[in-house]
């Protein structure tokens, strides 16, 4: 009514002024008002769930309190590894470029010299003003942290960091392996406790305003903080043995070397040294090849120190007694056409005699006798072609193979140690059974309280027989030089040749493995050593002494009563014995 | 036709010169003001307490310019108008810079925006140049209100201010439009306008404007830079839901997530905490003010009163529209408040003194019948 009205008084005072356009306008402004309220509820009620969760992107914050890792030590308590917080160089581009940073140039010069790098690919890296987060040189010195605080570049900031530091250096560097940059291990026992040394970091969850404060805890989880891992290795045998090795690697000139001391009624490694080493708080310039841990990763056809084990075959079979003779005139025979051979016609010998002489006709008549699956039942008894229960990142397991056809030969020649293949902890695994009277337990790389269970892998009888066989070959046979002085030891050498494609070529691989004292026999050592390219190239004369020296070495370091003391003599000072 | 009791409870309305539906409406806006600025403040009494201060400030004017009789606002249209252009002019001349525009003229005493008072000088004088002669207009007159509205509208533009130029232009346009100009011109124009669209993006607009037509068509672009306002503001309104997370509670707003949130960006907070319910209640309110303006100019007598309230309700609710349609994200961002709800004063009093203009053209009328 009030619109005709209208209309009437508008036609009568100003013609042609109708209520069309206001009638479309209005209708406009009820489809843009609709429209509004669409949008508002497909804001508010199709979309909240994605938008709620931004909102809570936007306040709700995540903190976690970092976690030291654990420190890696070995069984005395000496530290391996430990973290020690450092300080990291960050620049935050954007705060670079809105505090004019970059007008500093003599600033970012004296930074680019403290970390030797050149001034433009330092500044490069802060070019960019919408990145907020890049490193600029990682874990500095002291030293450095406070130059940069007192150059004080804005946008250019410290945060700490940990630093992981070997204190053992090369000489534990492959036991212990190392971490990346961002703490991660990824070498050795780092990789393999990796989570058991990282710990689990706190975290705290919280709600913040815009400005940062924090309005509303949410929730906090503790942090666990890491465990610490005690080795069985110690330190000192560690260092002694990696002193020998290298020495011998050295004079030698030999490619590598390896040393495994087991203790043999608990199974603990008490160290595992190869040369070479690298020093793992300096990896530049790190050649690949000086990481392998070869003592367990490198397998070697194990050459005359099999021969022992051989004996053990026959004994076990029944096939021999300790006391029988074996006839290895003329010195050599044939197998299926290939040739066995002593160096000369030892005749008739006794079983020790077979050791003491590392005859191969002797061993491969034994092995003849027992047969192969004898052989092999006690080879694999003994640990050969397993792992060791170290469980070592890269462990290989050496190759015994299991085939239903052997020939003659290829028995004969598993007997002397070619055929097959072990690594350096296999084989100390091997005559750490036999010198705990047949009994194998399981070896572990982490400090064991007590002795373990073991299992029965040969009769009593047979390992302590063949236990003096092996000290009459340290005092009577070609391994004279592995003697210690007040102690009896046990041991064989062995040289092999190393196999290249299509037979055999003119690298050895000598070795020795023995253990002492022969009364109650304590440890258990194997010296390898890698293509010595010296004169001497047989077991007896490169790796025996450096046994000897590491078995006396480590028997007085670990207080063993010595056995031998007729052997020992008192010596006073200018009242010594004839080298004095 | 109203009953007696109607008009005997509205008498003293009458006298005050005052539509009460109007005045409604607009008392019930600024109540929703009082509460959404305290909230969007951070509680802040003091600010709160200036916000009421400001719309006590603005009812007033609202109500002085509502007793100036319309043949006067009629007759001084042109030379308001012809003020209003001088004063950009001197803008132009000497203006204040501030945040890269100059908008402001320093008059020795006061520091006013002669862009404010376009906004209602050129409504006022674009309904004036048209009623001068029966209409339908003829094409030349139109051609010549069309200057005379881009005199303002390209001096505002300059300063740089394409918001309020934008919204100056179509609230002469709206006059032009309520005056009846054919459909076939209109088309003519928007053909023309579209093909003037190119020229304005390549040399007319400022590199932030780009950015802000480029981020309102993908807020995601850059939410950290010119996207981060329309993002956190959809987040606002969107974490909301349908019956918002109470007064004081919005996460977005109290935590300051939220830029400009008591002035531009007000509608979020309002949104967060009050939900869809909330915000269909406040355009229900708007809708009510914006269907009584258009009530109130088709029953205006003279063209000049039609034209004039009509392009003010119209303009009116554009303000509503670009500032809803921008902080929910369907428009680009311009820096226009949300009208006689965001915290601030000088554009709520040209809003009501706009009001009291069309106080005085509804009860203009009753009292011709009167007499």
């Amino acid at each position: 009514m009030a619109i005709t009205r209208a209309k009437r008084n508008g036609k009568k005072l100003q013609p042609h002024l109708g209520s069309g356009r206001f009638y479309f306008a209005l209708g406009v402004l009820a489809l843009v008002f609709s429209s509004l309220v669409a949008r508002a509820a497909y804001i508010q009620v199709i979309e909240p769930e994605r938008l709620i969760v931004e909102g809570d992107r936007r306040s709700l914050r995540a903190d976690s309190t970092m976690v030291q890792r654990g420190s890696i030590m070995d069984r005395n308590g000496r530290e391996l590894a430990i973290s020690v917080p450092v300080e990291t160089v960050w620049a935050d581009p954007q705060r670079v470029h809105e505090g004019n940073g970059l007008l500093n140039r003599e600033r970012w010069l004296a930074l680019a010299e403290v970390f030797r790098v050149d001034v433009n690919s330092l500044l490069s890296k802060v070019d960019d003003p919408q990145r907020r987060f890049v490193y600029l040189e990682r874990k500095v010195t002291p030293a450095v942290a406070e130059f940069v605080r007192q150059l004080n570049i804005p946008g250019v900031n410290l945060k700490t960091e940990s630093r992981r530091f070997y204190p053992a250096g090369e000489i534990s560097a492959h036991v212990v392996g190392f971490t990346d940059i961002d703490g991660r291990g990824i070498e050795g026992l780092e990789a393999i406790y990796d989570a058991m040394l990282t710990g689990t970091p706190g975290e705290r969850v919280y709600r913040k305003d815009a400005k940062g404060r924090v309005v509303e805890e949410i929730s906090v989880t503790e942090a666990q903080q890491p465990k610490q891992l005690t080795l069985s290795i110690d330190q000192r045998l560690q260092s002694l043995a990696y002193a020998e090795l290298k020495k011998a690697v050295r004079y030698h000139q030999a490619t590598s070397g390896s040393a495994v001391i087991l203790d043999i009624k608990t199974g603990e490694i008490l160290a595992m040294v190869n040369s070479p080493s690298y020093n793992p708080n300096n990896r530049t310039d790190l050649q690949a090849h000086r990481l392998r841990n070869r003592a367990i990763t490198d397998a070697y056809e194990p050459g005359s120190t099999m021969k022992p084990l051989a004996v053990v075959a026959g004994l076990e079979a029944g096939v021999i007694k300790p006391g029988d003779m074996i006839d290895t005139s003329p010195g050599w025979m044939r197998l299926g056409g290939r040739r066995v051979s002593d160096p000369q016609n030892r005749g008739l010998l006794s079983i020790s005699e077979v050791l003491e002489t590392s005859s191969n006709m002797g061993s491969a008549k034994i092995a003849l006798a027992a047969g192969v699956d004898n052989v092999m039942k006690t080879y694999a008894a003994l640990g050969l072609g397993n792992d060791t229960g170290s469980a070592l990142l890269g462990e290989s397991f050496g190759v015994l193979q299991d085939r239903r056809r052997w020939s003659d030969f290829e028995i004969a020649t598993l007997s002397f140690g070619y055929g097959l293949s072990v690594t350096t902890l296999q084989l100390a695994q091997a005559y750490a059974i036999i010198g705990n009277n047949g009994v194998r337990v399981p070896l572990t790389i982490q400090r064991r309280e007590g002795e373990p269970a073991g299992q029965q892998v040969i009769s009593a009888e047979t390992a302590q027989a063949v236990l003096g066989m092996l000290e009459n070959t340290v005092l009577e046979g070609g391994a004279k030089r592995a003697r210690v002085r007040g102690y009896r030891v046990a041991g064989k050498t062995g040289t092999s040749r190393k196999a290249i494609a299509g037979g055999y070529g003119d690298e050895y691989v000598t070795l020795f493995a023995g253990v002492a004292p022969v009364s109650d026999p304590r440890l258990s050592i194997v010296i390898t050593i890698n293509e010595p390219s010296g004169d001497d190239y047989y077991g007896g004369d490169v790796s025996a002494p450096v046994f000897a020296e590491v078995m006396g070495d480590a028997l007085r370091l670990l207080n063993v009563t010595p056995d031998n003391l007729e052997d020992t003599q008192l010596r006073v000072a200018g009242f010594g014995g004839p080298s004095d | 036709m109203q009953t007696s009791e109607e008009r005997q409870r509205n008498r003293w309305l009458q006298r005050l010169r005052l539509d009460g539906p109007l005045l409604c409406g607009l008392l019930a806006l600024a109540a929703i003001s009082a509460v959404t600025v305290f909230s969007a403040s951070g509680q802040d009494w003091a600010m709160t307490e200036r916000q009421l201060i400001r719309i006590g400030l603005a009812f007033v004017v609202m109500l002085a310019v509502a007793q100036v009789p319309l043949d006067t606002i009629q007759r001084f249209s042109l030379p308001i108008f012809s003020a209003g252009v001088v004063l950009l002019l001197g803008v132009l001349l000497f203006g204040e810079s501030s945040k890269g525009a100059q908008r402001w003229l320093n008059l020795g005493i006061v520091t006013i925006q002669p862009s404010e008072l376009m906004k209602l000088a050129v409504p006022m004088a674009i309904a004036w140049f048209i009623s001068q002669q029966p209409l339908p207009a003829r094409k030349r007159r139109l051609a010549a209100a069309f200057l005379l509205l881009m005199i303002p509208t390209l001096m505002i533009a300059n300063q740089p201010d394409l918001g309020t130029s934008l919204l100056i232009a179509s609230s002469g346009i709206f006059v032009v439009f309520l005056a009846g100009i054919s459909w076939r011109l209109i088309a003519f124009f928007a053909v023309l306008v579209g093909s003037f669209v190119p020229i304005l993006w390549s040399f007319l607009m400022r590199d932030y404007q780009r950015q802000r037509v480029l981020t309102f068509l993908d807020p995601e672009r850059d939410p950290l830079g010119a996207g981060y306002q329309i993002i956190q503001s959809k987040i606002a309104i969107g974490s909301g839901g349908i019956e918002g997370k109470g007064w004081l509670q919005g996460t977005q707003s109290q935590l300051e997530f939220l830029p400009e949130r008591h002035t531009d960006f007000i509608f979020s907070v309002y949104s967060e905490e009050f939900g869809l319910l909330g915000v269909i209640l406040l355009l229900v309110v708007y809708g009510f003010v914006v269907v009584r303006g258009m009530q109130i100019a088709m029953r205006a007598q003279r063209v000049y009163q039609k034209l004039l309230a009509g392009s003010l309700t119209l303009t009116f609710f554009i303000y509503v529209l670009v500032n809803i349609g921008m902080v929910s994200g369907l428009l680009p961002v311009v820096g226009v408040p949300l009208p006689l709800i965001s915290y601030g004063g000088t554009s709520m009093v040209t809003l009501m003194a706009g009001f009291g203009l069309l106080m005085a053209i509804a009860t203009n009328k009753r009292l011709v019948m009167h007499s």
